[in-house]
């Protein structure tokens, strides 16, 4: 975010992420008779994302990016924030002007076989977004359809496969070029490539750095996987229950994370090289409930830093001198009272 | 537990409610009974008395509301043919039902569970193909034609056994083993599925491989899971214990409910019609919760939540 | 993608809709290989059990039937010949003349039969295809709309299923009197909550994580998510189990019928010939005997066939 401010007026941002926040009304356990409780998924998120340009969301199951996904794609409503893409605030879903917005936004999913359609040939899925929103005639969506797949890498006799007769990284191919044909500037992917091999997950990783290269595309890139992120991403922002924890540089965040969080993420990453090798950071239980968010600093129950004043005192995202933003007493220096663990 | 219990009580009302206001609509849609009864060339002085005394001639949401009252005191009205209370007549055909119903539950039950376990157990070998042949049977050959069937093998042709009437114990046997039959071929190939699916579950494998006789796996392991669908089964037959031998009733000439109903069908006897669609509504929705109940004490996992559509 | 596909165990194959692209993509190859030395016979009786073929058979001539009646019936349903009353068939002292004998009116019994055999199969065919339509209808409903709609539907299913239909059918037509367009209506209420539920459950699942709502996010307007991804998807699963209604709607209609309730003479019915030929069940037992028969074998037939077919398409159904 800082970055941006850095740059000229004129080049504005592709996607403009403020305060968004949604929750949803929830029923504990009991049925009918269960206590109504609020969830918040997504709490206050912003950022900015520019032309060409990849933002990683990266966190623990459950910490709300697919929602932030799902709402900067507009498929769900925020209760409050906005997402402004190309200058527009996105509209309600379903709308004509929000399926008229699909052929500038798209997206890859994790389970690319779920996301395609297994009576259909995979070719005609290609072009189905043409026929949707009914762009060429037949021939020049086939030719276009043609095009897609070779700059996947598939050739043109996959055009009449079915679904199933594909390996995963076939189809998460096929998935991309259904997502490309309608020339979009923005790709959203939900974690693309963890449900495949690991041999093919760099194949995919290196097609997405081509086709952003070859379509000026922007993706916003979410990931478990820190590594990944790393190799893919120009920014990452560290989510934890539904808030950005820490954002700023991939590179800087891995070799000297700042957040607590972010630090034991990171000693998580596996390391061959034994002189690499650093003390492993076990953070204790799972993720809270999301209903029942923690005072203070959501991360403190688990936190090995945390102090009097996390529990009672909601850190905010400031900048660090080195141009990342962090949320966290500790990392800033302003935790004036002693630590509570140990 | 209490509050899934409550649940299903809910759930059992709104039912109830539901066939109320089921009945209450088509009455109204199907014209007018003042109509139906007399015949429309009758005086219009004796048209108006009806439609006073029946309260036909009030606004239709009032009728509506009278009717839920009428029906909450457990005033159904009265016959239109013979003036006598629908409810009573109704409820002095029930014992009638009930001697056929019940000892066919028991046949039901009695052969078609055990078969069905058995047939299972015993996969693709003769007893299970033998098993199988007589639930498909049962199921496509209709009652009445086995009941005529059965009437002319034992009635017309042997002579043994009564082909109609009510005057003895002996008049049951044939409607009883006409019911039976069917029931007890779709509880056999049921049983038999619900068996064959418990089969195939890890635990199964689990339970067999750390060296449990397999009567124990059987017994302690297959037999309660497999007893969940069959549950179900067995309530909705429960259930048509009042109403599950309309058409063995006619064949057999037996004077229950379900005679009694298709000649107020035939008749258009609305008042008896009626008061025998929430009779069967209410039966029903007692054995199905009962059902629930039994399903929450079979499986633990259901006491809190929905139970799934099984389709 | 290394599936073994063993025609002989079709219930253990992966219940992932996709059996039979697979099986035509794969099983060839398989088969050849496997099965070298044994017959084509025998391999062509592995695909189609002879019992099927039999069950098929059946069905085709009733459906010739059913279509080809005034040109097969000796004489029409109604015609009355009182000089041959109740006149026995052909091997138990009648003549050529009525094959199948004829009823105490005169009227021949075959050529009833054939015109009954069109009546029940054209209100079995036209009520399992309103039940199947409307239920796929409020199923896709329940499942688009979710919230208030979908309680209201999921709240008439279970009012469908937790009472016998024969009741509710009866009442109806108690209430509303008899005739040939309603009866075939009050058939297509039979079932109904079977695809509601099925189709329900499945357009629920593929909007929610599957290729629906891939489409739906492309900006796919819902009659293209609906009409040209989910109904096509459902389709074998929603055929498979309009097939095993079938026969329990033709049991439906001979049951009203033969209780006098359901197709009214002049017309005649499976059903119906059953009901009035009971009369003279001591005397004259063929005029029972003969639709029985008929009812008997098609929902047997039918039900073959329906049970092979979802073995074949849908094993999940089971």
């Amino acid at each position: 975010m800082t970055e941006t401010l850095r740059r000229p007026v004129s080049d504005r941002p592709l996607l403009e992420v403020r305060d968004l926040a949604r929750s949803f009304q929830v029923r504990r356990a009991g049925g009918w008779f269960g206590k109504a409780a609020t969830l918040h998924a997504v709490d206050g998120v912003s950022f900015d994302l520019r032309p060409g340009r990849t933002l990683g969301l990266v966190g623990e199951s459950g910490c709300g990016k697919t929602t932030t996904a799902r709402l900067v794609l507009g498929v769900l409503s925020p209760t409050g924030g906005e997402v402004r893409f190309e200058g527009e605030p996105v509209p309600a879903p379903g709308t004509a002007a929000w399926r008229a917005m699909r052929r500038r936004m798209q997206m890859v999913y994790q389970d690319p076989l779920g996301a395609l359609d297994r009576r259909i040939p995979v070719g005609i899925q290609v072009m189905e977004p043409l026929a949707i929103h009914g762009i060429g005639a037949r021939a020049e969506r086939h030719a276009r359809a043609m095009e897609l797949l070779d700059a996947v890498g598939l050739g043109p006799s996959f055009f009449a496969r079915y679904p199933h007769e594909l390996s995963g990284g076939q189809r998460q191919r096929i998935v991309l070029a259904r997502a490309l044909i309608l020339d979009p500037s923005l790709l959203v992917c939900d974690e693309p490539i963890s449900a495949l091999d690991v041999s093919i997950q760099a194949q995919v990783i290196n097609l997405l750095l081509d086709l952003q290269a070859k379509f000026d595309l922007a993706f916003l890139f979410i990931s478990h996987d820190l590594k990944v992120v790393r190799q893919i991403c120009h920014e990452v922002a560290v989510m934890y229950l539904g808030r950005v924890v820490e954002q700023g540089d991939p590179d800087q965040l891995l070799i000297d994370p700042a957040h607590p969080y972010t630090q034991a993420l990171v000693s998580a990453i596996p390391v061959a090289a034994a002189a690499r090798r650093r003390p492993r950071l076990i953070l204790k239980g799972d993720p809270p409930n999301p209903v029942d968010r923690p005072a203070g600093c959501a991360f403190h129950p688990r936190c090995p830093a945390a102090t009097a004043r996390c529990v009672v005192d909601t850190p905010v995202l400031k900048p660090m001198p080195d141009g990342r933003i962090v949320a966290c007493h500790v990392a800033h220096g302003e935790a004036d009272s002693p630590r509570l663990a140990a | 537990m209490l509050r899934y219990l409550s649940t299903r009580l809910v759930r059992a009302l709104l039912t109830i409610c539901f066939v109320v206001t089921f009945a209450f609509i088509i009455l109204r849609l199907s014209g007018d009974p003042a109509l139906l009864i007399l015949s429309p060339d009758a005086p219009p002085e004796a048209i108006e008395a009806f439609r006073k005394s029946w309260g036909l001639d009030r606004p239709v949401w009032e009728q509506y509301f009278h009717y839920f009252a009428a029906i909450a005191e457990g005033n159904l009205g009265r016959s239109m043919r013979d003036g006598r209370p629908a409810l009573e007549l109704v409820l002095e055909r029930v014992p009638a039902t009930l001697a056929l119903t019940i000892p066919a539950l028991i046949l039901k039950i009695g052969i078609g569970i055990p078969a069905g376990i058995y047939a299972a157990l015993h996969r693709n070998k003769l007893a299970d193909r033998l098993t199988m042949l007589f639930s498909v049977a049962g199921f496509t050959v209709p009652s009445f034609v086995l009941g005529l069937l059965l009437v002319l093998v034992f009635s017309v042709n042997l002579g043994w056994l009564p082909s109609g009437g009510q005057d003895s114990w002996v008049h049951g046997i044939l409607p009883v083993i006409t019911l039976g039959t069917a029931g007890a071929a779709v509880l056999a190939r049921f049983t038999r599925s619900a068996m064959l699916e418990v089969l195939g579950q890890p635990y199964i494998r689990t339970a067999s491989a750390k060296g449990l006789p397999w009567r124990r796996v059987i017994i302690d392991h297959a037999l309660p899971n497999a007893a969940i669908p069959t549950v179900t089964i067995v309530g909705f037959m429960v259930g048509s214990l009042v109403a599950g031998a309309v058409v063995v009733e006619s064949v057999f000439s037996w004077p229950g409910v379900g005679r009694l109903l298709v000649i107020a069908v035939a008749n258009r006897d609305l008042a008896v019609v009626q008061t025998i669609l929430l009779f069967v509504a209410a039966t029903m929705v007692c054995a199905n919760l009962t059902v629930d109940m039994l399903y929450g004490w079979i499986d633990p996992r259901l006491r809190t939540r929905r139970v799934a559509g099984a389709g | 993608m290394a599936i073994v596909t063993d025609n002989r165990a079709p219930d253990k194959r992966a219940p992932d809709g996709d059996a039979v692209t697979r099986e035509r993509n794969q099983a060839p190859a398989e088969v050849s290989a496997k099965r070298a030395p044994r017959g084509r016979l025998a391999r062509f009786f592995e695909a189609w059990p002879p019992s099927v073929l039999l069950a098929l058979a059946w069905i085709v001539g009733m459906l010739f039937i059913a279509t080809f009646v005034e040109v097969l019936a000796g004489y029409a349903y109604t015609a009355m010949d009182l000089r041959a009353r109740l006149s026995p068939p052909v091997g138990w002292g009648g003549d050529i003349r009525h094959l199948l004998g004829t009823d105490e009116l005169g009227r021949d019994v075959l050529s009833r039969l054939l015109y009954s055999i069109r009546m029940s199969l054209l209100i079995a065919f036209f009520g399992t295809l309103i039940a199947a339509a409307l239920g796929t209808f409020l199923g896709i409903l329940a499942a688009h709309f979710r919230g208030w709609v979908e309680d209201i539907v999921l709240m008439m299913i279970d009012f469908q299923a937790s009472m016998p239909f024969l009741i509710i059918a009866l009442a109806v037509l108690a209430f509303f009197g008899n005739s040939l367009i309603l009866f075939i209506c009050l058939m297509g209420f039979h079932g109904w909550e079977r695809y509601a539920r099925i189709s329900r459950g499945l357009a629920i699942s593929a909007n929610e994580q599957g290729y629906a709502g891939a489409v739906r996010q492309l900006g796919a307007p819902a009659w293209r998510i609906y009409g040209r991804h989910i109904l096509p998807n459902i389709a074998s699963t929603l055929i498979v189990s309009m097939t095993l209604a079938f026969p329990e709607t033709i049991l439906l209609e001979s049951g009203l019928s033969f209780l006098g309730l359901g197709v009214q003479p002049p017309l005649t019915s499976l059903g119906n010939m059953v009901g009035y030929g009971r009369e003279y069940i001591t005397r004259a037992p063929w005029i029972m005997l003969a639709p029985s028969v008929v009812i008997i074998l098609t929902t047997l037939s039918i039900s073959i066939v329906g049970d092979w077919l979802r073995d074949r398409l849908d094993p999940t159904l089971r």
